[in-house]
């Protein structure tokens, strides 16, 4: 196979090939006692399973095309980024589902569209080939900046439950007592993403180039596309992870503004 | 009357259900009038602390400060009125000066009304806190931080003061200063709850003691 004409395929028995180095990994933890290897067998099967699966799928919806699909696959996956969020933030009130599906929700349909339809412009504007991929890759990363910045959030304000008491008895608002734990946990769930964009092209190359690359794209192509990811990539985490912070910090507070400390949740979890 | 609450009542979550820390506790407290709360560790000191200054959630009960009822005021303009001060040192980042001026960062305040260094070198001083206005504010051993804690407070003139167990833990000399703190804020017209659990000294006009969820005078 040429592999300027496209991607080389890989076949069955080249991927069962790949098993080899798990297997290789599963013998390094036996022999060092670091009980893993179930977790590796498990993780890898699950590797071929949710990935051929995936693939079943995308290669239908690719067929289809149709554009009820394609939205309804990136509500989908909104409401699993949603629940992955909340698994990740166990400091978090509950009740978050629905502000956590919103700001991914927000930012994933917000940044995609923008992406495909002005920057690509892929005709017609729901093509599958282009939305999902990259809804896909704009809603992972907003979901890890949001979980981040959520879970640093409640977890910065029960540090700093004493600091809020003293401030909201100076007659600080719940804003004024809770924004340097807010700003903490947006830095925070904002870092990875400036040091991925920091580190680009130097320190690696990014997944999504590598793809187009080994797929047989012209190098400089598959850099405009990448540029173009990352950046909106970067304003996919920052608006989600801002959305989902100012919407849920407040509810950790009493309506008269005072911090519910862990004595007096109800919702202790 | 500067200060009244009465019926003031609060259950806690507990572990074994829910339990009535304060059961219909009533409280005055006259203009420059001193007033000392003691009994056991746990008996809800202060929590009652909390629920006079409203930063407490489900308390239920009425309030009153110069004869206007908390339901008129809005909680975060009740706090700078009827002002807490928690039992640790809440120290932010920062200098002396920046936590001096903490409370005039918050909205409530007009940011025109900040005291500049000519009022706040002198007040140092008054408390014997010889440290610089510059200083790193992480730096001051625990008698400073407390008399620059209680310092903010006095300079965002309070009416009435809710002070937790003010003294406690500091050496003798930041103690002393602690109280000549205390007795000049009450001359000058406020009023003040302590909750003590040192020996009576010669501030307090009236001594209450908290227990079972009841208050009870138990004399000067």
């Amino acid at each position: 196979m040429n592999a300027a004409a496209g991607v080389v395929p890989i076949g069955w028995l080249e991927l069962a090939l790949a098993t080899g180095f798990i297997l290789a990994t599963g013998a390094l933890s036996l022999r060092l006692g670091l009980r893993l290897e179930k977790d590796l067998a498990i993780a890898a099967a699950r590797t071929y399973a949710q990935l051929l699966a995936l693939g079943f799928v995308l290669r239908w919806v690719f067929d289809v095309n149709a554009w009820w699909l394609v939205v309804g696959l990136l509500a989908l996956m909104v409401a699993a980024a949603a629940r992955v969020i909340l698994k990740r933030a166990p400091d978090a009130p509950k009740g978050l589902f629905g502000t956590s599906a919103f700001a991914v929700a927000l930012t994933g349909f917000t940044v995609t569209f923008a992406v495909t339809g002005l920057v690509v412009r892929v005709q017609p504007w729901y093509d599958a080939r282009y939305v999902i991929p990259i809804g896909g890759m704009v809603l992972g990363n907003s979901m890890t900046g949001i979980a981040l910045a959520i879970e640093r959030t409640f977890a910065d304000l029960d540090a700093r439950a004493e600091e809020m008491l003293a401030l909201t008895a100076l007659g600080a608002t719940r804003w004024e007592a809770a924004a340097p734990s807010v700003r903490a946990a947006l830095r925070a769930g904002l870092i990875p993403t400036i040091a991925a964009m920091s580190a680009a092209g130097i320190v690696f190359i990014p997944g999504m180039m590598t793809g187009q690359i080994l797929a047989g794209a012209d190098p400089l192509e598959a850099t405009k596309y990448q540029i173009v990811v990352m950046l909106m990539v970067s304003a996919a985490t920052a608006i989600g992870a801002v959305t989902a912070v100012m919407l849920s910090y407040g509810r950790r507070f009493t309506a008269d503004g005072v911090y519910l400390e862990k004595g007096f949740r109800e919702d202790a979890r | 009357m500067l200060f009244d609450a009465r019926g003031i009542t609060v259950t806690l979550p507990g572990d074994a259900g829910p339990c009535r820390v304060l059961d219909g506790v009533d409280l005055g407290l006259a203009v420059r009038e001193i007033v000392d709360v003691v009994g056991p560790s746990g008996s809800g000191k202060t929590t009652l602390l909390r629920a006079l200054a409203r930063l407490l959630p489900g308390a239920t009960g009425t309030l009153t400060l110069a004869g206007e009822p908390a339901e008129s005021v809005e909680p975060h303009v009740w706090r700078t009125r009827v002002t807490l001060l928690p039992q640790r040192a809440a120290i932010v980042g920062g200098t002396v000066r920046d936590n001096l001026l903490l409370p005039w960062r918050l909205m409530v305040r007009a940011p025109g009304d900040t005291p500049a260094d000519s009022v706040l070198r002198p007040a140092l001083d008054n408390v014997g806190l010889d440290v610089d206005l510059d200083r790193d504010a992480s730096r001051l051993s625990v008698g400073q931080a407390a008399r620059v804690a209680l310092l903010r407070v006095l300079l965002a003139r309070p009416r009435v003061l809710l002070l937790d167990e003010p003294d406690a833990s500091l050496d003798p000399a930041s103690a002393e200063q602690v109280r000549g703190m205390t007795r000049a804020f009450a001359e000058d017209g406020g009023g003040v709850v302590r909750v003590r659990h040192q020996p009576s000294d010669d501030l307090a006009s009236r001594r209450f003691r908290l227990e079972g969820g009841r208050l009870a005078e138990v004399g000067a």
